[in-house]
């Protein structure tokens, strides 16, 4: 077929012209790598927020309050210590609320004879299994004797219970100890699974909250208070009530900001939405210019190696080069440096991306977008920025490219 | 039949501010076999009028027929075609493809063939083996010499089995011992019932040929039959 002789002189004139196919490419890989970057911590960024969502568990009739002021994802300061139990009973004494559970949080290592572990030790108390609505895969859940009498009794997620203990082990009555205390388990989460991003819901255990509060944690004030409304339709009425009801406790001046901030699933999802777009926008901006560029690149390029190769533009016109054979022939030496160019940036941007991983703390997430994105727009600009160089030497006039 | 018919062609370059009127009024006939040498002064128009004959320029007025076709009405598809498959070009300055082997500067013509040949390869050596280069096939033009390359341009002139062939000077780079061998190639070829039109300066060249035509200043002013002599002998290398 007369087009894929012409494939084939495309290539070997891109042999023929090393500097020349190299400049090209650089121009594209720098585009094609950005957009693969920016996809990647896009998709990344997304991840982490939906396990975070995972991980508190929420329906539509709940929310989260967390203590520390500022926004969602971003508190003012980590270690605040103005939210108390005497808090939690305040919220649960409302009309509108079903459900009160308050949290205790730190992540702790678990021995069990030589294994070990590191997993999220959460003080919490019984009614955290009815508000999850987690099932037990094995013994019991901590219970109101447990709060009260503050037993040293730890239920394990499926993750930690793996680690510390060989198959056939049943983990149930057995002592482990966090820190300098031994707890005995006295019951098993059931697994749910990684999440589609990675994330391990599996990678906890819960204790009772008056324990952590005065045997493990050594501390009195909570991480958040997880609130269930009693329907859906008043859980933003709650929400107003509670913040009332905190800043009278904390005795906030009317001027002083929220030292709390409230978690919702909208909330979360707004964020997701907004950050998303954000990115997003900035994503089809960068990737815009710097492909602009890389195609700019290969224009002006192929235009100085156009004046280079009159002559041979010249002379195959001579014996029989059709305009058309000439404009495929350049077409496809725009297409494929281009094409190469976006391959090798996306490998590029996928190592970028693997190294943001490991060794930044901007989270970033590997996915086959980028390659659909760069096949696909790296032949357009080929494409494109290919289509007037390659008419340009096309419509040379043969007489006076031979003078 | 008139293989190259041309009546009352003019060509004029038309610049920013100026004409220049290369062509006035050429007509002229060639049949299929003749031997024809182009002579006359410098910047007389015997390349532009090459240009038209081998239907890389149209004229400006007047009426071109090539092997019964007018060229006037043909599309760049069709004149195309009439390149690849009826004229084969040689150049004063080769214009090889560079960085490219002889093999492949030869095969350049099959790959705009409507149909091309299945025994491509073989043609290509073929003809590479007539000019003698049958060694030198993979050789650039950067590793041959003036008479290698314009012989291989020979070759690259033949391997579509054209029936004009088209040389503008070809003797014009080469010393007078590798002129003279390209000329006994085309000579061969006219012998092989090719039709050869060559433009020349050189009186020793014209002489190959059985009819030399001379243009002065855009005018044929003189067309008349000549007897090749002593075919053999050298080219002048003083006349150029
Ligand atoms: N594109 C152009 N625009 C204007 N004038 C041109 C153009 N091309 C050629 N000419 C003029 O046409 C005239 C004839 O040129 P041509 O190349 O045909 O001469 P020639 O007979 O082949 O000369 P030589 O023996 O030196 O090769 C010259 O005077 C040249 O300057
Ligand atoms: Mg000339």
């Amino acid at each position: 077929m007369r087009i894929f002789r012409n494939l084939k002189q495309a290539l070997l004139g891109l042999l023929r012209h090393k500097g020349n196919t190299v400049l090209m490419t650089l121009g594209v890989i720098i585009g094609i790598a950005s957009m693969t970057v920016i996809v990647s911590i896009g998709e990344g960024t997304k991840g982490k927020v939906l396990d975070r969502i995972t991980e508190m568990g929420f329906g539509p009739d709940s929310f989260s309050v967390l203590a520390g002021g500022g926004r969602l994802f971003f508190p003012k300061s980590q270690n605040v210590t103005s939210l108390t139990l005497e808090d939690a009973d305040d919220i649960a004494a409302l009309a509108s609320v079903r459900l009160v559970v308050p949290h205790q949080r730190e992540t702790m290592r678990l021995v069990y004879r030589d294994q070990n572990t590191s997993t999220r030790v959460y003080g919490v108390t019984p009614d955290w299994i009815l508000s999850r609505g987690w099932n037990l895969w094995d013994g019991r859940f901590l219970n109101a004797d447990d709060m009260r009498r503050k037993t040293r009794v730890i239920v394990l997620g499926a993750t930690p219970a793996k680690k510390l203990f060989p198959r056939e082990v049943d983990p149930i009555g057995k002592e482990i100890r966090l820190g300098q205390v031994f707890f005995e388990v006295v019951g098993l989460l059931e697994e749910k699974g990684l999440t589609e991003s990675g994330y391990d819901p599996d990678d906890r255990t819960l204790i009772p909250l008056n324990t952590s509060m005065s045997r493990l944690f050594n501390k009195t004030y909570l991480h958040s208070i997880k609130v269930m409304a009693l329907s859906p339709s008043l859980v933003s009425k709650t929400m107003l009530d509670v913040t009332q009801l905190l800043r009278r406790n904390h005795g906030l001046s009317p001027i002083a900001a929220d030292d709390f901030r409230f978690i919702t699933p909208e909330g979360i999802m707004e964020w997701v939405t907004q950050s998303a777009q954000a990115l997003n926008r900035m994503l089809v901006l960068i990737s815009t210019v710097s492909l602009l560029v890389g195609g700019i690149v290969i224009m002006n390029i192929l235009l100085v190696s156009i004046r280079e190769r009159i002559r041979e533009i010249g002379v195959r016109r001579c014996f029989g080069a059709r305009r058309s054979d000439i404009i495929s022939q350049f077409l496809f030496e725009s297409i494929f440096v281009s094409l190469l160019g976006g391959m090798l940036g996306v490998g590029l941007g996928l190592g970028i991306s693997i190294g943001l991983q490991n060794f930044s703390p901007i989270p970033t997430r590997v996915t086959w977008e980028p390659f659909a994105l760069a096949l696909f727009f790296s032949t357009l600009v080929g494409l494109v920025f290919g289509i007037q160089p390659a008419r340009k030497a096309a419509y040379l006039n043969p007489e006076e490219t031979l003078r | 039949m008139n293989l190259i018919e041309m009546r009352d062609i003019s060509k004029v370059y038309k610049n920013v501010g100026f004409e220049t009127r290369v062509l006035k009024g050429v007509s002229l006939h060639i049949q299929k076999g003749e031997y024809v040498s182009i002579i006359g002064p410098s910047g007389a128009g015997k390349s532009t009028l090459m240009t038209i004959m081998g239907c890389l320029a149209q004229p400006t007025s007047g009426v071109y027929i090539l092997d019964g076709e007018e060229v006037e009405e043909l599309n760049d598809r069709e004149l195309s075609n009439i390149r690849n498959e009826k004229i084969g070009f040689v150049f004063q300055a080769f214009h090889l493809l560079r960085g490219v082997t002889a093999f492949d500067n030869v095969m350049m013509p099959l790959l705009y063939c409507r149909k091309p040949p299945k025994d491509a390869k073989r043609i290509v050596e073929e003809v590479l083996d007539k000019v003698g280069l049958g060694h030198r096939m993979h050789h650039t033009p950067g590793q041959l010499s003036g008479g290698e390359q314009q012989r291989v341009t020979i070759a690259r002139s033949l391997v579509n089995d054209p029936r004009i062939i088209l040389a503008d000077e070809p003797t014009g780079n080469l010393d007078s011992k590798n002129g003279a061998e390209i000329m006994k190639f085309l000579d061969q070829l006219n012998r092989e019932g090719r039709t050869i039109i060559i433009i020349t300066h050189d009186p020793t060249v014209a002489n190959h040929a059985r009819r030399v035509l001379t243009i002065r200043d855009g005018q044929i002013v003189s067309d008349h039959a000549n007897i090749p002599q002593s075919q053999a002998g050298a080219v002048g290398a003083s006349a150029s």
